[in-house]
Formats: C-alpha cells, structure tokens, sequence
C-alpha cells in the first residue's frame, strides 16, 4: 500500500520517530568522536558511520514529514523531551571512552539491522522502499563494530577487561530497544511492521552471543519485562534532556529560520 | 583549513653535500621536474620537507579541534553531516600528511607525540577560540578560503608525495569553503541576530586570517631554501595580498564591516574601528588594510593565545585516552582463536 | 559541547607512557568502476589486511563512488629507481607502437587505391573506345 489506514497513523508516527530518533542520537553521540578518535584511520572511519546514521534519520524524519506537517529538522530538533522515541541507550553519554562507544555501537546495529530488515518488508510501500536502502548500509556498521568487537576481546588482559566492563554495563539498558511503542502490535498485524518479536529478541541475542563469544566475551541478555516502560513511551533519562539542550542550542535561537 | 607555509628551515651547515649531486638535484627541481622520496636529497631538504609536512599534518588534526566543538550543535540536520563530513577530512588530510612524513623517516607515534609535548608546532590560526555559529561560518570561509590559496601554490611544489596529497586535499577543500561561503550568505542575508553572529565572527576571524599567510616575507625570501627549492612557491605577502584583493570586495557586497579590533587574553573582541587604512590603489590593483599585529602572531606562537592549552591539553587527552586501543591491536592475539 | 572538550585535563611536561610505534602502512588501491582498473588512492596504516580494507574503504572510498579496493602491504611493494634503472628505451621506439605506421599505411592506400581508380577509368576508356 502506498498510503496508511487513518487509524493506524499514529502508531506508525511513533513507530518511525523510534528509528529515527535512535539513529539520531546514535549518530550525535559517535559525531562528536571525530577527530578524537584512538587512531587517525578509524577516527575516520567511526565518523562516516556517524555520518549514516544522521543521514538515516533524516531519510526517516522525510518519510515522516508530511504524516505530521513537519520539517525533518522541526522533527530532529523541535520537540520537547517526551516527544522523542529513542531508547535510553544511545541517550548514554561515553565520555571519550571506545569500549563505551564500541558497546554502544554494537547493541544499536544490530538491532538496527534487524529492524531495518523486517520494516524491508513493510506493507507500506515507502517505508519498505527505504528501509531496505538503509539495511543494505547497516550491514557495513555491523562487519565494523563486530571486528572491533572480536579484536579489542582477544588484543590482551586490559582491552579485554575493559570492553567487558563495558558490555556489562550496557546489557541491563539494551533489551530495552525492543521495548514496542504504543500499539506497536496493531502494526504488526497490519503487515506494517511484520516482526514476531520474541523471534527478533532471540535472533539479537544469539548474534551478539555469537560475536561476543568469538571474542572470548561473557554477554548475558534477558529479553525487556512486559510492562517496562522506557523511551519507546517517552520515558528518558536524564541525558536525553542535556543531549538536546545542546544539540539545540544554535536551533533555539530562532527556530524556523534557515541556518 | 590547512596551511604549512610559515615554517621556517634550519640549514646544518656542517653538513657538506656533494656538489655535483646538488648541482643535479637544483637542475631536476629548476626544470620543474618532481622530485620522489627515493631520489637523492640534499639532507637540508629532507628535513625540511618532514619539518614542513608534519607541520601541515598537527595543524589538520589540531584544526578538527575547533570546529569539532560544534558538531554536537549543528542547527540543523544538513549542517551537521556537512561539518561532521568537514572536520572528518581534517582528520583525514592529517592522516596523509602524517603518511608523508612517516615516509621521511619519522614515526606517526613519535609526531603525535612531539606535538602534545610542544616539540613542535601547529598552525597559529587554531589557539583562537570559536564562540558560536557564527564562527564556524567564517572559519570555513575565510581560513579555508586561505588554505586553498596556499595549499594551491603548495600543489605546484616539486616534492612529488606532498604534491599528490596536496592536490587530493584540495578537492575536498573546495567542498569546505563552498560550505562556508553557503553559511556566511545564510546568516548575512538572514535576521538581524543572524547579521550580527556573522559580523561578530568575522570581527574575530579577519585578523587570524591574515595572519594565516605567515609572517612578512624576508628580503631574499626567493632564495632561501623553502622558494629555491620549490617547497613553496609564491610568498607569504604574496598570498596574502591575494586573499586581501578576493575578500574585501566579497565581505563589502555581504554588508559585512572590515574593523580594526583590540582582543582581550580570551580572544573576544572588546574594542573595534572601521579600518582607517581600507582603500583600493587604483595604480596597483591591490586593497590595502590595516596590518596585523605581528607581536600578537608570535606572542600566540609561543604559546601566550587563548586556546594553546585547550588544544594541546585535548589533543593529548585522545593520545592517552586511545592508548590502550592502539597497544591492544598492535601486540594483542587478534589472530589466534578465541581465549577459553 | 561536552565537559572534556571544554576542560580537558591539564596537558604538562613529558609523557610519561612508553612510546608505541606505528602499525603496519598498506597501500591502497581504489576501483570507481566495475571493468576498471585499480588505481593508486593512498595509505593507511593498520594492525593487518583486514583492519586496512575496513580503514581504507572509509577513507578513500567516501569522495567518489567507488565499487572495490585492494590494499598491499607497502613493504611488498618493490620499485624501480628514478634515476638508475632506465625503462623507456632513447633509440627510436616507433618501430612497435601504431603511430610508426600511421603515416606509411595511409600513403600507401592512397597510392593503392589511386593506381586502382587509374585501372577502373583505363579499363572503361577502353570499353568506350571500342
């Protein structure tokens, strides 16, 4: 189909600011790596992946923008904190640390990728159109943080503790991706988003296990509980609230006009 | 936003070259000739051209430093790719550079190294702060309006390896100041905040900018080794001039004021006058401006600008912050099978 | 913009970790087309192949479309020198490229199909006259 049902409008507006949003986020946080990097070379590279990431979003917040009569950028940065669909974990800060960032990266593609890859098939025909452009990219994030993954968990004692470290304090936060937003299941009956969500949590899992375990790292993940409430409903933590603030600082000067 | 040209070059003189060598190696150079890494160099020029291109190298990555400070705050999803893209290429420029310099025998790691301790130096231009928007247009603007000046004349230089990277560089640099012209025409046709923003920084940029060319060109600067030997081809007041007769006219069509300005210690402009020495030379063809204040250019060379510390101190932070990458992926057992 | 950024730690006197060293430099050979050749884009240095095609197709893979890569340890590469091995021959060389016969070829159709329009008008001269 090429247009939605009226009454399924809203939930695919959520729907569509959750992937927007993560990528958005995601790709703010990695932005503010470059030239920061801990190599010349993959400085570069973690840059470009941010770049993909923004740039996905803004595809997103396009396909958005005439089911809400706004602009991508009134979309990125007009709306108030409650209004946004991310998940906490891309709002974590990392503080310049790689086996943050790297954690952090490693969660969200491969979600992403398989989010992508179910909205590929879409019944709504543009969203499938797009979603399967942008899959076709995440795959490419995907070979690069799963390298980076194995490589810092066999290079020696120290990266290895410290990349430990790090997934486990993320694995707690990252099944809450997964977290549907509100009527997200009156979409997947629809063909709109067509996911069995159990399939696609064990799917995650198992990759991540099987990368992680490649790299001779413990990862323990147990799918979000039923009733979670987190940033799918708008609920944030304290960093989404900072992260704007600044990443809007400029915007709010005088919004609406062309910068 | 680049530049290498103020580099000055020491001359051993108890090295004694062979003189039919020389006389072989000036006639390659004076015949427009390319000269290759694996050509016999007179060892002046092999430190020259390291000291050169690794100065141009530690002033790319310390000029992402700046501009990298906005990314986070770009108005607008466009403007964010486009300066994410942009300081990316910094880093990138800085990545062949370094490749330049490695290839004349000094390690990367020894480099980056010898930058945070102060051994050696970076472009001036990046100890002056950015404090908004507005500075980000003009940076892109007017100091890599600059570089391209420069790094074109560094493109008809005779060291093949820093020729190529300075002509791939260039392509990307187009990029960067089409990009700031685009943001500096944005904000000078835009609202009155806007006009001000832009006015504002180019009030603190205008200055730097003239300062990007390098000090006042020496008397015999033609002869001395960097010219002589094609490791620079046009001089620094040459080049300056050059910027001054493109710019003076563009900042008048966009409304912008070319003033004298008083900077306080943090680099903010707290007193300013219309130039009194602004006018065209209708028998030379050139603008005249007001000169910088060449006390300032050292002063901020020795380490007394407003950000020296703040790039150096964050420039060290992602050395010591990335070590542990570096040292796992060099030594660590990426190779073998998984650990049990 | 982010505390560190702002603030980073202070950065004075020596360093007091160790040196490192640099990880192994690849060269880095970019395709923009299928059918193409390969063509010299640059350097990276990396911990191994792998890690240097990941690096490579970022770097100089992103400024124009580009569809393959191939990176070669910079050792590997042997080269000629400049000035000491001589390639392209100083006597003339004409003899094995197309443009040593340009000329001679083309004169010499010319004289071959002169002399056959010559034949064609005798022979219909002839044809006429008896």
């Amino acid at each position: 189909m090429d247009s939605l049902p009226e009454n399924l409008k809203q939930p695919m507006i959520d729907l569509l600011l959750a992937v927007a949003d993560d990528k958005l986020m995601l790709g703010h946080r990695n932005s503010d790596w470059t030239g920061l990097g801990p190599i010349l070379e993959e400085d570069i590279a973690f840059s470009s992946l941010a770049q993909d990431e923004i740039a996905h979003a803004q595809v997103i917040y396009e396909l958005l923008s005439p089911l809400v009569d706004k602009t991508a950028d009134e979309l990125a940065y007009g709306r108030s904190v409650d209004q946004y669909r991310c998940a906490q974990i891309v709002e974590l800060p990392d503080n310049f640390d790689w086996a943050v960032a790297i954690a952090r990266q490693f969660f969200c593609d491969h979600f992403d990728r398989l989010r992508l890859r179910a909205l590929s098939h879409s019944s709504y025909k543009p969203l499938a159109d797009v979603a399967s452009r942008l899959a076709a990219e995440e795959q490419v994030h995907v070979d690069h943080v799963d390298a980076w993954i194995v490589r810092l968990g066999r290079g020696n004692d120290e990266s290895k503790r410290r990349l430990q470290t790090a997934l486990d304090q993320l694995s707690p936060m990252a099944p809450m991706l997964f977290e549907p937003v509100d009527r997200e299941a009156e979409l997947t009956g629809a063909g709109l988003y067509p996911q069995a969500e159990t399939d696609m949590f064990h799917a995650w899992r198992d990759v991540l296990q099987h990368v992680a375990h490649e790299g001779g790292l413990a990862l323990e993940l147990s799918p979000p509980n039923a009733g979670a409430q987190g940033g799918r409903r708008g609920h944030h933590s304290e960093h989404l609230k900072s992260l704007l603030d600044e990443m809007c600082e400029v915007y709010r000067l005088e919004p609406g006009v062309a910068w | 936003m680049s530049g290498s040209s103020n580099v000055g070059m020491h001359i051993d003189h108890n090295v004694q070259e062979d003189p039919e060598k020389l006389a072989e190696f000036e006639a390659k150079i004076d015949a427009g000739q390319l000269i290759e890494p694996d050509d016999w160099l007179p060892q002046a020029y092999r430190t020259g051209m390291l000291k050169m291109a690794e100065h141009h190298a530690n002033s790319e990555i310390i000029g992402a430093l700046p501009e990298g400070e906005w990314i986070t705050r770009a108005p607008s999803l466009r403007r964010k790719l486009a300066l994410t893209a942009k300081v990316q290429d910094e880093v990138g420029h800085g990545q062949m550079l370094y490749r330049v310099s490695q290839d004349l025998g000094k390690t990367r790691d020894q480099m980056l190294r010898d930058l945070i301790t102060g051994v050696t130096k970076y472009h001036n231009v990046f100890n002056y702060p950015a404090p908004t928007w507005g500075d980000i247009a003009m940076i892109q603007w007017l100091i890599d309006g600059a570089a391209i000046m420069n790094q074109k004349s560094l493109a008809d230089g005779a060291y093949g390896p820093y020729v190529r990277t300075m002509k791939r560089i260039n392509m990307e640099e187009a990029f960067h100041f089409k990009c700031g012209e685009d943001m500096v025409l944005t904000l000078m046709s835009g609202t009155a905040q806007q006009r001000v923003l832009g006015q504002d920084a180019f009030d603190r940029w205008w200055y730097p900018s003239l300062m990007f060319f390098g000090p006042p060109d020496k008397p015999n600067c033609r002869n001395l080794p960097p010219m002589r030997w094609r490791m620079k081809t046009v001089t620094n007041d040459d080049l300056r001039q050059r910027f001054i007769n493109r710019f003076v006219p563009a900042a008048k069509d966009l409304g912008l004021k070319i003033h004298v300005v008083k900077k306080s210690d943090d680099g903010m402009v707290i007193e300013k006058q219309l130039d009194p020495n602004l006018h065209y030379d209708e028998s030379t063809e050139n603008w005249t401006v007001t000169d910088p204040d060449w006390e300032e250019f050292y002063r901020v060379i020795r380490g007394g600008g407003p950000c020296n510390k703040q790039r150096l101190g964050l420039r060290r932070f992602s050395y010591e912050q990335g070590r542990w990458v570096r040292i796992a992926i060099m030594n660590g057992r990426a190779g073998l099978p998984p650990a049990a | 913009m982010s505390k560190i950024r702002e603030h980073p730690p202070d950065a004075k006197g020596e360093m007091t970790s160790p040196k490192e060293g640099d990880l192994k430099a690849f060269t880095v050979f970019t395709q923009l087309q299928r059918g193409d050749p390969h063509i010299y884009a640059g350097c990276v240095d990396a911990a191994d192949a792998k890690m240097a095609l990941q690096f490579a197709r970022e770097h100089y893979g992103q400024d124009q479309p580009c569809v393959n890569i191939w990176v070669v340890p910079k050792q590997a590469i042997a080269a000629t020198e400049y000035d000491k091995d001589l390639i392209w021959r100083y006597t003339d060389q004409t003899y094995r490229l197309a443009r040593g016969y340009a000329k001679g070829v083309r004169e010499k159709w010319e004289k071959i199909r002169a002399k056959n329009d010559l034949d064609d008008y005798e022979k219909e001269d002839l044809k006429e006259m008896f």
